[in-house]
Formats: structure tokens, C-alpha cells, sequence
């Protein structure tokens, strides 16, 4: 520890003064030129200000003044207008750019002119706490007399009746307002008869399975709504997506003027694109993105800036929270200028990162994706992200958490060994003009609809040829009542079991219970933190190294059943990094057909998801020091999917040899998913594609190479002997226990699907292959003979029908 | 769909059929995997389909019966309740309901409300409104709340958590004035609990009448099956069940009040 100060005194030649995101990016740019494959300017923009609207209420425009606010930006204008003509409204600004007094300005207003309530809907908890603490120091400013309470899981049972009888602004989340509010709406009677608005913030988040849940959540609202003869208007904000004004609209079923312009003033936005250098040229390796992320934060916080930097894992966190520790928190009697941020930790240690955060103490925090939604944190001047966070959306969005007035903020996107982070870095055009991911919701998928449909009639009848969202909810009633819960007389149908249905859909498709962390050290029971299901046997599995604000911990039992993991305090010099894979079995074949040279395939499958060890990596030289086994149970997923496969004899007459037809499986795996998940309007997150032998014996997975690599089911590399029957074949699959019901439309349009990953591929500009079509490929594929798109196009066109 | 309906037996009317939409054998492959469908059974020979009382209105019948029981004094001591003031026994009304279950929420109805008051000359007066349609709940609410006056005093057992918000519920979704707000309610399973828990194995209702009244049921159907008993009937089935419903509901108003003389003439 000693040799720190030595070991970056080469920071000092880029550190001259303290500066701004521009001049960090200009000498960044001076020493660092050969990492940097992109650079680009997003400029600034002038505020756009409009007066306080004449009709606000004296008492709310005084409120307002006193908290220094004089003007409005132009949307927050606009958006007021926009309420006040009864229109529903979207708002799709920035991050930071004062979204939520486009909200409050007319929510506040309803309540002190007509006594009208709001309801108030967050994807997290977290969110609901800052907003109704924003509420209250408003309505302190100006004595207004409007009260807003969080309604959560956390709500004690004495508060809720007082929140349902007083409350005129209730902050809760979807998940409430299935589970708790809707099946109990009587009860809340008052405040629906006198709902005036309703908000629901970062709509960006409702997609895909839990977007689609939400919009059926949202009809049931309507529904309940109509029972109590309003007809509430939606104010929804987004942070950038590709179609905020038609997600908006799918989502609550109702045509919404949408708010693009954002007339909050920002400092010009540098961004750089930095691939860490080639420090062994012989293998072409790369050094890491966390050394370079290191490095770049470090600069920054001794430049004197505020810095945020998102790392990909939990692991990561730590990692580098630990690094920048080693930096900056040395002196153990001086508060803390470095914290982790993620899922995982106490409610209360997220309160006071927060508010350190925004108190400005605190200098640089290190998060997972957690800190991508609106938590506020105030201003920050750069963001380092460790890694392609996956999609455009996800990282402007992130990116968007750096910048304040007038003061320029920089972005530096730093590229892993991943494929698709290298690809990027060397297209920058690719990441720079791409127009962020559509958000796709499926509201009708008749899984979803049928959970929702039987929730809405235990919370009121049905009545003829009632409507549900689009569709007539008759026959989904017949089935009800086959089912035994719904009761039939004459027209009406109603709820007649002894059940509470709501309790047995979760939105979010994760219902396996979370585990805790108890800490045993000198003989204490102290939970310390809470680790969700999936990154259980990743994270605590027994030896492993569980870190926390970069404390190690090393995991002494766990008990999977409890859902407990028994830690104890550690010094080691290493961190654990888990090993894991998928594989994928078929147990039963619903249907084949035909599909060119092969067939089509939907039916069940079995997904093994299993941790076989993990390695032991020291700190600093990232050497791996070992590695120990993991006994746990496999994560096991009966699920649908739809496959194709190429008999040998066809596969041996078009390839030369195997390697080539496995890098083509996974390329048209690629470009199957791409149009997949457009055609049954998934996210892709919810449709999962796998590349392996028909009967699980082996699968395949692109290796540093990018090459496809055949392991077999220990997860180990693999070689087939050539008497091995050869048949791999492509999954799609429903990524949610018992499937989602996207396998079989998938199965109806295989031709379909076949056609059009070709058409994809064909058109697309690049030679070789790009994360547009067949996935990222590798520089020295660009100029190969075989281009992985052509062996791609070479497996599809063997099924494509004849 | 229809091949369910068959083997179901049950046979809509076929214009209902034709005029509604119907779902895709795909979906209906697809939902059945997660549906729990039953095939509730239908029976085609009602055997004992007799419920007790008068029909007064489609689908609701009322019975009613006096009896001696009690032997109430004219004003009931209420200080084992903390009440300040004695109550005169004529305010009375001892309320009991039976219901479809107890998951709570909109969905859970009161199939049945049981009711029993002192009348003027001393004799104890029960009655008891059961549905035989779904239809009927509406005029069992709206009979139930003339049963009420401003001046009622409701006594029960455990009604205030359970049987009067969900009415309170019913009321709301039947769209009528809710009767039961603002009236006096003294609920009998607390005074109960802050006297004998822990001294009897519990304080159901079942255990006090047992312990202070000497109450032994015969043939009694425990309260955990009258939700099944009423839809076995609303399906069609036989109503003997019902009928036993209707005399544990009786009993158990008998009790209600025989608790409530018992813990008035305790001593303070």
C-alpha cells in the first residue's frame, strides 16, 4: 500500500487544475489518444424559460418563488397546458431536466382548488420516498395543506386508513396497486370517487413482460375508476426511448400528447469512447475495462469532479468501489469520499448513500444499474460506464445522470473484451446516430390477459359483452367459469371462489423470495444485506468472497431452503468470480413441420442453469489464484421454445467442416432473436436464444475469439469425436417459468422468421457481420474469405422452405 | 370450449354462443396449461332443492322465529365493554353472517345475514335473509338496512373486523347507502379475550358458548363449510347443507346473546 503515491504520479501530468467535463476530456484526449476510438460532442442547449402560468394558485406560485423557482421551463409550460385542456400527456425530457414539477404543478393545484386526489405510480419504493419528500418540503414552503403519503409494503396496517381517507396524493408502485389497492378498492371509495390524475413516472421501465402486466394493471384501474364515475387524466414520464408518445399510449390505451422538448439548460456533453490498450500484442489481449475505469475515475475525482461510474455486476461494485477506497479513503478518521450503490443493501444504507450524494460529501459513487432510474443524487459532472450497458437507451440514460447548468459534463463509455463492446468502440457512427430501442409491451398476451381478467373480476363483475382492454372478456369468463372461481347468472359473471387471485400474480415474473446475508463475526446475528433469487448462486454461494461497501465477507453456509447465507468478516487479498453456463434440453416435441432442408420444432424444454466453481482473483494483478467448487442445485426452468434443426448429411454437404456450421447456428441464432423479439413484440431479456445439440449432450457459446465453442454438460470446452452424431440446432425460449406463450406464434411463422432474418442479414450494410445482424465479429473476421454472415445466410438458407 | 362445455354438462343457451367471440384453439391450448379448470360439476337431478322461508323477493328467502331466550333485563349493563352507559335491550340487534370465505377483498360476499333482537313482550326474535341467487343480494342489503335504526346498537362476534366492513364492501359495490356506519357496535371477542385469553384453549365462539353457557352442538356443520354448502347449491346441488348452515347461523346468534347477558351480569 505503500507504493500507491508513487503508483500514480503520473496522474499529476494530466492534473494540472481542477476543470470541467471539457477540459478532463481534452486532456484525456492529449494523453490517452490511441484509446480513444470516438469522441463527440452532445452540445448544450440555452434554457428555454416561459413565466409561472397566470392561473397557479397565489399560494402554490408563492411556494414556488420561495424555493427559487420564478420561471418554468418551456415543457413544464407545456405541460401545464397541456393538463389544463384535459389532454392525458406524456413528458419525455431528460434526466434532471424538472419532469416532476410537470406533474406536481397541476396535481397541487387540483388538490387546493377542488379537493381532487392523485395517485402516484414508481416502479421502485425508493423513487415513491424522493417524491413524496420533494411533495412535503413544497408543501411546507407554502403552507398548502396537501398531503402525500407513500403507500408500500412498508406501510404499517393503523397508517393505511388514514392514508385512504386523507391522502391527497398516494405514492405507491404497480405492484401495490394490483395487490393491495384495486381487490380492496372499496375500501379507498373516496379517493376514487375524487381521482383526478394519474401519474405514472419512468414508463420507460414498463416493457416487456412487466410492461405488459402494467397495461393490463392500468385497464383494471379504468375499470375501477368507471365503477366510481371518474375518468382520471394520466400524466406519464419517460426518460428517452425510441417511441415514448406510442409506449405511452399503449400503455394506458388512450391517445397522449406528448412532451419532447426539454427546455432545461445543459453544458455541452463530451463523450468518449475509450478501448483499453493492447497489452499483449501477440494474443491481441486487451487490458481490462475495470483498470481503465479506474484510472478515469480516479482522474476525475482528483480533478475535483463529481463522479458517478456503473459498473455491470454487483461483483464489480465492489471491485472498484474497493479500488477507489484504496485511493481516496486511506485515512479511516476522515468521512468516506467513496460509496457503493447497488441492490442488495438495506433500504437505509441506499437513504444515506442518497443523501450524502446529495449533500455533495460524497465524491464518487460506484452503481449498478440501480442508479439509472431518476433516484436523485444531484448534480454530477462525469459518468464512467464499465462496459456497454446493452442497449443506446440504457446508456444515455446513464449518461444522462451527468450534467449540470451550464457547466459542460463528460461520459466515458469504456469497452470490455465483450464482442459487442468492441464492435462498438470501433463503429462509433453505430452507438453515436442510433436511435435508442423501442419499448414493447404485449398487453393481450393471453397468459397475462387471463391472470388479469380473473383479477378484475374479483374486484367487480361482469356485465354482457363487457370489454377488457381490446378484447370481449366473455370467453376468457367461460374459461373462468370452467375453472370453478366465476359464477354465471343470466349476463352477469361474478367471483365465487374462497381465493384472493391478486396474490398469485407477481408483475414481475420473480416470486422465489430474496435471501439474506447474516453476519456471524464475534459471534453477532446481524443481517446485513439482501441478495435477490437469481444472483443468489452467483454471489453467495459457500466460499465465496461477498463484499459489501467493499467490506469482504467470506460466505461460511448457506442455507439455500432458508434463504439464508452466514457470513463472516475477512482479510484476504482476493475476490471470487462465479463460473456459470445454460444449457438446454427438449422433453417434449408439440409440433414439427417442415423447413426447407430441416424442420421447425415447438415444444418444452428443460433449462439448466448451473454453478460449477468459481475462481479466486487477486486484487491489483488479477491473477486467478485458484479455484473451489460450488454445490448447489442447479437453477432448472421448464419453459417453451421453438427450434430448428439441419439433418448431418445436409450439413456435411454445405459446410467443409463443423466449425463452420457452428458459427453460422450462432449467427442465424442472432439474427433469429433479433426478428423474433420484434415479431412477438418481447423484450429480449424475456426471449432467450441457445445454440446446442438436440439432446442437451452439448452446447455451444461464442469464446474470446468469437468464435463458436462446443462444451460439453460440465461446461468444459469440448471436441466431438467425428463419429458423434453432429445436429445443432437453434432455441428460442421463453425466459419465464412454464413459457410466456411466445414459443408457439413464434412456431406458426417459422417460415416467416427464416424469410426475414435473411432479408435482416442481406440488407444489412456491413461485410462481415455487426450486432445489427449476425452479432458482433472480430477485426480479423472483417476481412475474412468466410465471413461469419455468410455462414449465417448459409444455415438459414437451408431453411428456408422450398 | 365446447368440447369442455360436453363433458361438463352444461349446456348454454346456443344464440349465446353464436353471438359472442370465441377463443382460439391455440390460446385455449396455451391457457389450459396455466388454467386450473375443474369442470365444475352440474347436477341434471336437483334432488333437495327446499329452503327454508318465504320467497320475498327473487332469490332472497326470509325466515323468522321466536323463542324465549335470555331473559334479558330491560337495560344492559355494558361496563365489561367500557361503555359508559347502560343499554336498553330493544337497541339490540345481534348480527352473524355467512359468506363465501375469508380471502377477503371484493370478491368475498355475505351470502346469507343472520339478525336477532329482543322484542317488546321479552321473547328473542330471529331472522335470517338467504340468497339463492346471486341476483338476490341486493334485496337482502336492502331488507337488512330496514332492520336498522339511527338508535341500533350491534352486537356481534368479531364483526367488527370482519363481518361489517365486508357488508360495508357489499354495500359499496350494490351501490347503496351504507346502514351500518355510525351506528354503536359492541363486538364480543374482545371483552371475551381480555378476560379469558389464555385461561380456555381459545376464544371461538364455539369454546365460549361451551365454557360459559354449556352450549353442546349436535349435527352441527362447522362454519368453515358454509362457503362450499351454498355454491354446492347455487350449481345446482341439494340444499341439505344449506338448511344446516341456517342452524348453526340460528345457534350462533343464540349464543351471541347468551354471551353477551353472561358478560353483562359479571361481576365488575
Amino acid at each position: 500500500m505503500n507504493a500507491l503515491p508513487d503508483r500514480y504520479a503520473s496522474d499529476e501530468r494530466v492534473l494540472r487544475q481542477p476543470g470541467d467535463g471539457r477540459m478532463l476530456a481534452q486532456r484525456l484526449t492529449k494523453r490517452y489518444a490511441a484509446r480513444i476510438t470516438g469522441a463527440f460532442v452532445v452540445p448544450g442547449r440555452e434554457g428555454s424559460f416561459a413565466p409561472l402560468p397566470d392561473d397557479l394558485p397565489p399560494a402554490l406560485a408563492q411556494a414556488l418563488r420561495s424555493r427559487g423557482i420564478e420561471q418554468l421551463y418551456s415543457h413544464q409550460a407545456q405541460a401545464w397546458a397541456a393538463t389544463q385542456s384535459g389532454a392525458h400527456v406524456a413528458i419525455v425530457t431528460p434526466t434532471a431536466s424538472g419532469k416532476s414539477l410537470c406533474y406536481t404543478l397541476p396535481v397541487i393545484t387540483a388538490a387546493m382548488t377542488q379537493h381532487a386526489k392523485a395517485l402516484y405510480l414508481f416502479p421502485t419504493k425508493a423513487l415513491a420516498q424522493d417524491q413524496v419528500a420533494e411533495l412535503l418540503e413544497l408543501n411546507q414552503a407554502g403552507a398548502l395543506g396537501v398531503r402525500a403519503f407513500t403507500f408500500d409494503g412498508d406501510t404499517p396496517g393503523d397508517a393505511r386508513q388514514a392514508i385512504r381517507l386523507h391522502g391527497d396524493i398516494v405514492v405507491s408502485n404497480p405492484d401495490m396497486l394490483h395487490q393491495a389497492i384495486l381487490p380492496h378498492h372499496t375500501k379507498w371509495a373516496q379517493f376514487f370517487e375524487n381521482l383526478r390524475y394519474v401519474v405514472i413516472d419512468e414508463v420507460h421501465t414498463y416493457r416487456g413482460v412487466f410492461g405488459s402486466h402494467v397495461a393490463n394493471v392500468i385497464r383494471r384501474l379504468k375499470r375501477v375508476c368507471a365503477f366510481y364515475g371518474v375518468t382520471p387524466q394520466f400524466i406519464l414520464c419517460s426518460a428517452t426511448i425510441g417511441n415514448p408518445k406510442e409506449h405511452a399510449e399503449a400503455l394506458i390505451e388512450d391517445a397522449v400528447t406528448a412532451i419532447t422538448e426539454s427546455g432545461a439548460p445543459t453544458g455541452d456533453k463530451h463523450v468518449l469512447l475509450w478501448n483499453p490498450p493492447v497489452v499483449n500484442p501477440d494474443l491481441g489481449l486487451r487490458a481490462s475495462a475495470r483498470s481503465q475505469t479506474h484510472r478515469i475515475a480516479r482522474l476525475a475525482i482528483k480533478s475535483g469532479m463529481k463522479t458517478l461510474v456503473f459498473a455491470q455486476s454487483r461483483t464489480m461494485v465492489e471491485v472498484l468501489t474497493k479500488y477507489l477506497k484504496d485511493v481516496f479513503d486511506s485515512d479511516p478518521r476522515k468521512p468516506a469520499r467513496i460509496r457503493a450503490y447497488r441492490g442488495g443493501y438495506l433500504p437505509k444504507e441506499r437513504r444515506a448513500a442518497e443523501r450524502e450524494m446529495r449533500a455533495g460529501t460524497i465524491d464518487g459513487i460506484v452503481s449498478t444499474s440501480a442508479l439509472e432510474l431518476g433516484v436523485d443524487i444531484g448534480s454530477l459532472d462525469v459518468v464512467v460506464l464499465n462496459g456497454y450497458p446493452g442497449s443506446v437507451a440504457a446508456t444515455w440514460q446513464r449518461f444522462g445522470r451527468a450534467g449540470r447548468r451550464q457547466q459542460s459534463a463528460l461520459g466515458v463509455l469504456v469497452a470490455s473484451s465483450d464482442p459487442l463492446d468492441q464492435y462498438l468502440v470501433r463503429h462509433p457512427e453505430f452507438f453515436h446516430g442510433a436511435t435508442p430501442e423501442h419499448a414493447r409491451i404485449q398487453p393481450d398476451q393471453p397468459l397475462i390477459l387471463l391472470d388479469h381478467i380473473r383479477c378484475a373480476a374479483f374486484e367487480l363483475p361482469f356485465i354482457g359483452d363487457a370489454m377488457f382492454g381490446t378484447e370481449v372478456a366473455t370467453p376468457w369468463l367461460d374459461v373462468l367459469g370452467e375453472e370453478g372461481v366465476l359464477h354465471r347468472e343470466g349476463n352477469r359473471w361474478e367471483w365465487i371462489a374462497d381465493s384472493y387471485p391478486a396474490i398469485a400474480v407477481s408483475l414481475r415474473s420473480v416470486a422465489d423470495g430474496n435471501f439474506v446475508v447474516v453476519d456471524r463475526t464475534h459471534g453477532r446475528q446481524t443481517i446485513i444485506a439482501e441478495v435477490d433469487y437469481t444472483a443468489a448462486p452467483v454471489t453467495l454461494y459457500e466460499g465465496a468472497i461477498h463484499m459489501i461497501q467493499s467490506v469482504p465477507y467470506q460466505v461460511e453456509r448457506l442455507d439455500w431452503e432458508g434463504r439464508k447465507a452466514y457470513v463472516t468478516r475477512t482479510h484476504v487479498d482476493y475476490y471470487t468470480d462465479a463460473i456459470d453456463y445454460t444449457k438446454l434440453k427438449v422433453l417434449d416435441c408439440f409440433d414439427t413441420s417442415h423447413a426447407g432442408c430441416g424442420e421447425a420444432h415447438h415444444g418444452e424444454v428443460h433449462v439448466v442453469r448451473r454453478v460449477p466453481g468459481y475462481k479466486k482473483i487477486r486484487f491489483y494483478s488479477h491473477e486467478n489464484i485458484g479455484y473451489g467448487p460450488v454445490n448447489l442445485p442447479d437453477q432448472e426452468l421448464h419453459t417453451t421454445a421453438v427450434w430448428w434443426q439441419l439433418p448431418q448429411v445436409v450439413l456435411e454437404a454445405a459446410f467443409e467442416e463443423r466449425q463452420q456450421a457452428l458459427d453460422g447456428f450462432l449467427g442465424a441464432a442472432y439474427a433469429l432473436h433479433i426478428v423474433a423479439t420484434v415479431a412477438v413484440m418481447a423484450e429480449a431479456r424475456d426471449l432467450q436464444k441457445s445454440v446446442g445439440s438436440g439432446d442437451g449432450a452439448w452446447f455451444v457459446s461464442a469464446d474470446a475469439t468469437g468464435r463458436g465453442q462446443i462444451r460439453g454438460s460440465d461446461g468444459q470446452p469440448a471436441t466431438l469425436a467425428a463419429d458423434v452424431p453432429f445436429t445443432p440446432t437453434v432455441y428460442l425460449y421463453d425466459a419465464f417459468p412454464g413459457g410466456i406463450g411466445q414459443s408457439e406464434p413464434l412456431f406458426h411463422r417459422h417460415e416467416d422468421l427464416v424469410a426475414q432474418s435473411v432479408t435482416l442479414i442481406e440488407r444489412c450494410d456491413c461485410r462481415a457481420g455487426c450486432p445489427a445482424c449476425v452479432g458482433p465479429v472480430l477485426a480479423a473476421d472483417e476481412e475474412a474469405a468466410t465471413t461469419p454472415k455468410a455462414l449465417a445466410l448459409r444455415v438459414l438458407a437451408l431453411l428456408v422452405a422450398l | 370450449m365446447r368440447q369442455l362445455r360436453t363433458q361438463s354438462g352444461q349446456s348454454p343457451p346456443p344464440e349465446v354462443i353464436a353471438a359472442k367471440a370465441t377463443l382460439s384453439s391455440e390460446v385455449l391450448r396455451l391457457i389450459q396449461g396455466r388454467s386450473r379448470i375443474q369442470g365444475v360439476a352440474q347436477r341434471t337431478q336437483p334432488t333437495d332443492r327446499v329452503v327454508p322461508g318465504v320467497e320475498i323477493a327473487p332469490g332472497l328467502f326470509l325466515t323468522e322465529a321466536l323463542m324465549e331466550w335470555g331473559c334479558p333485563t330491560p337495560l344492559i349493563d355494558t361496563a365489561f365493554a367500557r361503555w359508559q352507559e347502560p343499554v336498553a335491550h330493544r337497541r339490540l340487534l345481534h348480527f352473524d353472517t355467512e359468506t363465501t370465505g375469508l380471502a377477503g377483498g371484493t370478491g368475498t360476499r355475505a351470502w346469507m345475514i343472520g339478525a336477532a333482537d329482543w322484542q317488546a313482550d321479552g321473547r328473542f326474535r330471529v331472522r335470517q335473509l338467504t340468497t339463492t341467487t346471486m341476483g338476490g343480494e341486493a334485496a337482502m342489503l336492502r331488507t337488512f338496512a330496514t332492520w336498522l335504526q339511527p338508535d341500533t346498537v350491534l352486537v356481534s362476534y368479531n364483526g367488527k373486523c370482519y363481518d361489517s366492513p365486508l357488508l360495508k364492501t357489499r354495500y359499496r359495490l350494490a351501490r347503496l347507502p351504507d346502514p351500518l356506519s355510525g351506528l354503536r357496535h359492541l363486538d364480543l371477542l374482545h371483552p371475551v379475550r381480555r378476560r379469558w385469553k389464555g385461561v380456555w384453549e381459545n376464544c371461538r365462539l364455539a369454546t365460549v358458548e361451551r365454557e360459559l353457557l354449556g352450549v353442546v352442538r349436535e349435527d352441527d356443520l362447522p362454519g368453515s363449510e358454509a362457503p362450499a354448502a351454498w355454491l354446492n347449491y347455487l350449481r345446482g346441488g341439494s340444499a341439505v347443507n344449506l338448511r344446516r348452515v341456517l342452524a348453526h347461523n340460528r345457534q350462533d346468534l343464540k349464543s351471541l346473546a347468551g354471551v353477551l347477558l353472561h358478560l353483562a351480569r359479571l361481576p365488575p
